[in-house]
């Protein structure tokens, strides 16, 4: 009752701001005209000129259009009665410019036969009015000076104003109803390549044009082509800098910092960034970073959420360089020579606080509720530097790359748990105190090198190679200390207590290589031999060897002093071999039927061989374990596209895998430490390897229609795991366990997923909608005490989104997500079951240029089967006032958790047990935050119009 | 255009050499020269260029669904129609009824061949009164009649094939043939086009020497023989050159050389640009607007036709020309313009979709040219029409009413003037 209070006072605040704008929308404007382009001097009627309507009294535009075949044009919803100015623009002809105006009476007028006439090259034509959309060749491109808008829009404010394109709530961006694939600057990837920092940052009064290209494929199928989208920048503005510097302060000494600074210029791109927070906003990455500070001209947007339902509380800093070098200053798809290094570091301090309660099934009517809370804080350093370099001409491709991560941290861990039974007597506690310092570093390097064919020179011996090799190598270094207290109330167990050091150490290299050799066919049996069927054969080989040292201390509480645990101290050394060995046949069939449609079958069969070899050396003779495995794990897929021209676009495949899961050495022969008596990891000696099958379908249907399109996809996939790794669990009436592990048949899974999206356009206003739904199904067999059962798990999960906004004042987002989880266990006919809802709405509305309104509320709903259903609502509104000239300066007020009800709910089963309770979050604060965002495009600043 | 790749022969080199001793001198005594700019050409209505425009939608049945016209015949009765998509040969009578189709279902195919037995076009045969199409494939050729029925089988004579792509004239001794192989005691040497009066070499014109497909790039836009309807004349058309060539009984001659302006123009020795050699398609690719070459020539009464072929590709170039010989007016085929002649209708495909673009006119046969486009194509130029009262004739009345834009392709009959 109480959610449908705030929901109607939520709808209350949007109704009373609904007439304000209300007002702005256009009735819908009664005149029309047509009329014809001739070029007389050719004579010939002229199409694909641009035809556009201006207002002659303050030259705003008000339509625009391309001329037909024919050389036609045809306008609706104009005003009458009011003096008009037609412009039409043809790459080579004069503007011819004409006043007119529709007459009340009739609300029509023929302009019939307009003549225009080719360009004098020799007289230059000073262009007064570009027009707004023209064919330039097979390029649509949209000219942003003829678009009138507030001097600091960017890019995303004129995709908007655009009716051609759509600019999708996840960011996706179409164009006449297609999806646009890249989106390029100057011809080349911006800054990472993510669409939103190119059309957020870069000022719409830098933009020249935007060009919208198709990148075909097939050159017998012109539908079938990516679409590119490239921002041309203008003259001079193809160097510059954007960035941010913001630093907000709020109550309970909550604070957030961010630096962001881009430098471009036709060759470089650099970015340097950093950022620091207590407020649960991450910072995992230079390119969330750059994403989080962009410029976001003068439109609406829904804002990005802050990570409201995080775990625990985060305190993380950051900061990083990114450098982009391309040699080749306008790279093609057979010419590309790009070097990009990265380094990034982050300092992350964390606080989780966690409470709960798991119900584990022992037996048909024994339960054991382990109730337990767990506090752990902890703060890593992490480095990252990577860099890549990429070389491609045509045929030949060479990609290098290498990445360097270091972490070094500390946690502190506490850990109280106690064990109830089924009458709500406690049985034992078990409670650990534990603390960790670790440095691990990591090198990784990768080099891959394609060649295929070049149809020019058939008569090349290797039609096509492609060589993988990667280098991974990796050191870890652990020193922990852990203090346990075990307590049993009801029997005469030994209360058992544990204070151990642990000293660690893991080494591990590991080399891969894998070589494939394409179009054999050709190579060996000639063209056209073989019915056409195609030979490849491919080799991937691991070679891996792994060193651990570990050296454990007990705590004597005689002597008070550490002695070396004989047991669990020991060094081992792993050498692993894996090679798979494959030989695919493939087979394409197609069909096709000039201008009406195009099918393609292809199929693809790799039988493969697996061969393994497992070699551990150890102190303890019982890890001296070698081990040979070899397996059939075959490869299969089949696809099939139809594409009709002018309908649609469709997609199936279907394929098949076989993994093989090989035991670890901590499966078979692990060296058991029992400091933790609720989970005593065992091992299993005679483990063989689980062989994993799946197969996977998945379909999409894309419109190929001009308007509203529609488009959906469904993902299906199963699998079925024999000889799975299992747990055999032995659980006491203390909640004490030992998990053994074993092998068992019957591991199934299934899951099916799928999304439909659909967009209607309408003058001044577009609603988008989506839907996205899974199901997942799981079936997994286990031992407890002894019993076989099966535990069937069924989760599900749909999204509802709405999006509609209005032109650049108003954005509305509703969004319905809708979880489920049940697990039953079929030997102890258990059943745990459970739900999670959530209801946003969004909006944010701009007052005016300068003042931004957002509001957005969360209704939360948590059900379980066994407990009270919770519900909580978190709420939070900001009002964003930019200040000084170019907007550069924003002031920022937010109030978040302005219920003060935000509450980490932890709901969820697993194969026997279910667990509900709360974690530590984030709440109620309020933030005052003030930002400054540097911005030029172009050397000098330059005098605006 | 689009089958630019596979147009590209790789074969037969104009070697310069002097060492070509029988090659005979062409007459160039009455050639013509022809100041051409293609962006200077002008539009025109239908009803300018043409006396006569039919519109023959070809049936649509289960059985007659096919691609696009590749090749295409005339008979007295009937439009033969080779289809790569279905790989057949469609037999349709002249208003369009569908009569017979062959496929590869009607051949048997050879022992070693696995699959069906495919093919890639036809011929058609002389017999008794009518026609037969005949269709090499594998080791034989199939005679058909035109209802589709097989009349014989015989293993195909290599030495024959050649001499079937040899032209014989109405005075039945003089023979035009192209890729001719002259041989004499000790070797032999190739030659683009060969002059013979029964067995006996008239004249000899543009030798190559037999390897030259592995040391040199042609890129070729079709036949480069054409048959404009005159007597004892054919036209022809050389790599690179932009020649128009005249075959007569007794010689060749120089008829035309078109100059274009010095931007899309090919350097004038660009053959002898060692630089070039085996490299012409990445030097087109380089510079796409320059002509590489003349195809699609016809001389109808005062009127040049032909196509000056690029490497770049835009729906916009005016590359299908009409010169008038006695006034100079050039005319872009592209803009040509509908009228009430042509039921306002386009009469090529030209500038909005493709089959004229990758075929030009499919022949020019007893007085009328024969083009052809796409239903999609049709359906959407009526679109185009909505709304200002057009009407049709009685044919395509019927066929807006009961097809679609998924029909068969329609063929389209076009009357050139003469002056």
């Amino acid at each position: 009752m109480l959610n449908f209070f705030k929901l109607l006072t939520f709808i209350t605040l949007l109704v009373i701001a609904k007439p304000m704008f209300g007002q702005q929308s256009k009735p819908t404007l009664p005149g029309s005209t047509k009329g014809i382009i001739r070029d007389t001097t050719h004579n010939y009627a002229l199409k694909s000129a641009t035809v556009s309507i201006y207002k002659a009294a303050d030259s705003s535009l008000i339509s625009y259009q391309i001329s037909n075949n024919y050389g036609e044009f045809s306008f609706k919803n104009l005003p009458v009665g009011t003096s008009l100015q037609l412009e039409v623009s043809h790459v080579s002809y004069q503007t011819l410019r004409k006043k007119f105006s529709i007459p009340t009476d009739k609300n029509f007028i023929d302009l019939q036969t307009l003549i225009i006439n080719p360009k004098d090259i020799s007289l230059q034509e000073v262009t007064v009015t570009i027009p707004p959309i023209r064919m330039n060749g097979d390029t649509l491109e949209f000219n942003a000076a003829a678009f009138k808008l507030d001097s600091n829009a960017v890019v995303e404010d004129l995709l908007r104003k655009i009716p051609n394109i759509t600019l999708w709530g996840d960011g996706q961006i179409t164009v006449n109803g297609r999806e646009v694939k890249s989106v390029l600057v100057n011809g080349k990837s911006f800054f990472g390549g993510d669409a939103k920092v190119a059309t957020q940052n870069i000022a719409k009064n830098a933009l020249d044009k935007i060009q919208v290209y198709n990148t075909v494929k097939d050159k017998n199928n012109p539908l079938d082509s990516t679409l590119t989208m490239n921002l041309k920048l203008k003259k001079g503005k193809d160097v510059g800098y954007f960035g941010k510097i913001g630093i907000g302060y709020g109550t309970g000494k909550r604070y957030e910092a961010d630096v962001s600074f881009n430098v471009f210029s036709p060759k470089m791109q650099l970015a340097i960034v950093g950022a620091g927070n207590n407020i649960n906003k991450s910072l995992n990455s230079i390119r969330q970073l750059t994403l989080n500070s962009t410029f976001k001209g003068v439109g609406t947007n829904v804002e990005y959420q802050p990570d409201f339902r995080a775990d625990g509380i985060n305190q993380p800093t950051a900061t990083g360089v990114a450098f982009t070098y391309n040699f080749v200053e306008k790279p093609t798809w057979e010419n590309k020579n790009t070097l990009n290094a990265n380094y990034f570091l982050q300092n992350k301090d964390t606080d989780y606080l966690t409470d709960a309660l798991t119900t584990t099934s022992v037996s048909e009517n024994e339960k054991v509720f382990e109730k337990w809370s767990n506090k752990t804080t902890s703060s890593s350093i992490n480095q990252k530097f990577d860099s890549d370099y990429e070389w491609i001409r045509k045929n030949n491709s060479l990609k290098i790359n290498q990445a360097l991560t270091t972490n070094n941290g500390n946690s502190d861990n506490e850990i109280f748990r106690n064990a109830t039974n089924n009458q709500g007597v406690v049985t034992s506690t078990n409670n650990t105190i534990s603390s960790n310092d670790y440095q691990n570093s990591n090198f990784n390097f990768q080099a891959n090198y394609r060649h295929s064919q070049n149809y020019m020179k058939p008569k090349q011996l290797i039609k096509g190679f492609n060589a993988n090799y990667n280098l991974a190598i990796s050191n870890s270094e652990n020193n922990g200390l852990n203090i346990t207290d075990f307590k049993s109330f009801i029997s005469t167990v030994p209360n058992q207590n544990f204070n151990r050091k642990y000293q660690t150490k893991n080494n591990k290299i590991d080399q891969q290589l894998n070589l494939e050799f394409l179009d054999l066919r050709s190579m060996l049996f000639g063209k056209n031999k073989l019915w056409n069927i195609e030979l490849a054969l491919n080799n991937e080989i691991n070679f891996s060897n792994t060193k651990d040292n570990n050296h454990v201390q007990d705590l004597n509480t005689g002597t008070n002093n550490y002695e070396v645990n004989q047991y669990l101290s020991n060094k081992i050394n792993t050498n692993y071999i894996d090679d798979a060995m494959g030989f695919s046949v493939s087979k394409s069939f197609y069909k096709s039927l000039s201008n009406r449609f195009y099918k393609n079958l292809s199929i693809r069969i790799t039988p493969k061989q697996r061969f393994v070899y497992q070699d551990n050396q150890s102190d303890r003779s019982i890890q001296n374990i070698k081990r040979n495995y070899s397996q059939f794990v075959p490869e299969a897929n089949v696809s099939y596209s139809d594409n009709q021209y002018g309908e649609y676009y469709r997609n199936y495949s279907i394929s098949f895998n076989t993994n093989m899961r090989i035991p670890t050495i901590n499966q078979l022969a692990p060296l058991v430490d029992s400091t933790n008596l609720y989970s005593v990891q065992r091992g299993n000696v005679n483990l063989k390897p689980g062989v994993e099958r799946t197969i996977a379908f998945n379909f999409n249907h894309y419109d190929q229609t001009n308007k509203n399109t529609l488009n959906y996809n469904l993902n299906i996939r199963a699998g079925m795991i024999e000889n799975n790794i299992i747990d055999s669990t032995f659980i006491d009436n203390l909640n004490r366990r030992s998990i053994f592990l074993t092998n068992a048949d019957g591991n199934k899974y299934i899951y099916l997923g799928g999304n439909i999206r659909k967009a209607y356009r309408f003058k001044t206003s577009e609603i988008q909608f989506e839907l996205a739904s899974y199901v997942n199904l799981t079936k997994n067999p286990e031992y407890i005490n002894t019993a076989f059962t099966y535990s069937s798990n069924l989760n599900t999960n749909s999204s509802l989104g709405l999006t509609y906004t209005y032109k650049a004042y108003l954005a509305l987002d509703f969004k319905q997500t809708y979880g489920t989880y049940r697990s039953k266990q079929e030997a102890f006919n258990t059943k745990y079951s459970g739900k999670n809802l959530a209801t946003t709405f969004s909006s944010s509305y701009n007052i005016t240029k300068k003042l931004t309104l957002n509001s957005n509320i969360t209704f939360n709903k948590s059900t379980s089967q066994n407990a009270a259903d919770i519900n909580f609502a978190i709420w939070n509104a900001s009002a964003i006032y930019r200040f000084l000239k170019g907007n550069n300066a924003e002031f920022k007020m937010s109030a978040l958790d302005l219920l003060h009800q935000n509450t980490n709910i932890l709901n969820y089963g697993s194969s026997n047990s279910f667990t509900l309770g709360t974690q530590n979050v984030l709440q109620q604060y309020f933030m005052t935050t003030l930002s400054y965002y540097p911005r030029q495009f172009g050397k000098k600043s330059q005098v605006k119009k | 255009m689009l089958n630019k790749l596979l147009s590209i022969l790789l074969g037969y080199l104009l070697c310069c050499a002097p060492a070509w001793a029988q090659t005979t001198k062409i007459d160039s005594s009455e050639m013509v020269t022809l100041r051409i700019d293609p962006e200077a050409s002008r539009g025109a209505l239908v009803s300018q260029v043409f006396s006569e425009v039919k519109f023959i939608p070809l049936e649509t049945t289960k059985e007659s669904l096919f691609g696009s016209i590749n090749q295409l015949k005339l008979t007295k009765d009937c439009y033969i129609i080779y289809d790569y998509d279905t790989k057949s040969v469609l037999i349709f009578y002249k208003d369009g009824k569908f009569r017979a189709k062959v496929n590869s279902s009607k051949m048997d195919a050879d022992a070693d061949e696995k699959e069906k037995q495919v093919f890639y076009g036809f011929n058609l045969i002389k017999h008794n009164d009518d026609f037969m199409i005949r269709i090499s494939s594998g080791k034989n050729q199939f005679f058909f009649d035109l209802d589709g029925k097989l009349v014989k089988k015989s293993p195909v004579n290599r030495d024959k094939e050649i001499e079937d792509r040899y032209i014989r004239y109405a005075d039945s001794t003089t023979i035009i043939a192209p890729y001719y192989i002259s041989k004499n005691d000790k070797d032999s040497t190739n030659y683009n086009l060969a002059i013979l009066n029964k067995d006996k070499e008239i004249a000899l014109y543009f030798p190559f020497a037999k390897d030259s497909y592995k040391t040199e790039q042609f890129i070729g836009s079709g036949n480069p023989i054409t048959d404009s309807g005159i007597p004892n004349e054919l036209l022809y058309i050389n790599y690179y050159d932009y020649s128009i060539y005249k075959i007569k009984p007794k010689a060749l001659s120089l008829a035309y050389r078109i100059i274009f302006p010095a931007s899309i123009s090919i350097p004038s020795n660009f053959m002898a640009i060692p630089e070039y050699k085996n490299k012409r398609v990445e030097y087109f690719e380089k510079n796409k607007d320059q002509v590489y070459g003349l195809s699609n020539a016809y001389i109808i009464g005062d009127n040049l036709y032909f196509k000056a072929n690029s490497w770049g590709f835009s729906q916009d170039k005016k590359n299908s020309l009409i010169y008038n010989l006695k006034t100079g007016d050039l005319t872009s085929i592209k803009n040509i313009e509908p009228d009430s002649l042509s039921q306002f209708l386009p009469v090529t495909d030209s500038g909005s979709y493709y089959d004229f673009a990758n075929y030009g006119f499919h022949t020019f046969d007893n007085g009328y040219f024969y083009t052809s486009y796409s239903s999609l194509a049709l359906f959407s130029f009526k679109d185009l029409n909505a709304g200002k009262n057009r009407t049709y004739n009685p044919v395509l009345t019927k066929y807006f009413e009961t097809q679609n834009k998924k029909s068969n392709p329609v063929i389209i009959q076009l009357k050139p003037k003469q002056n």
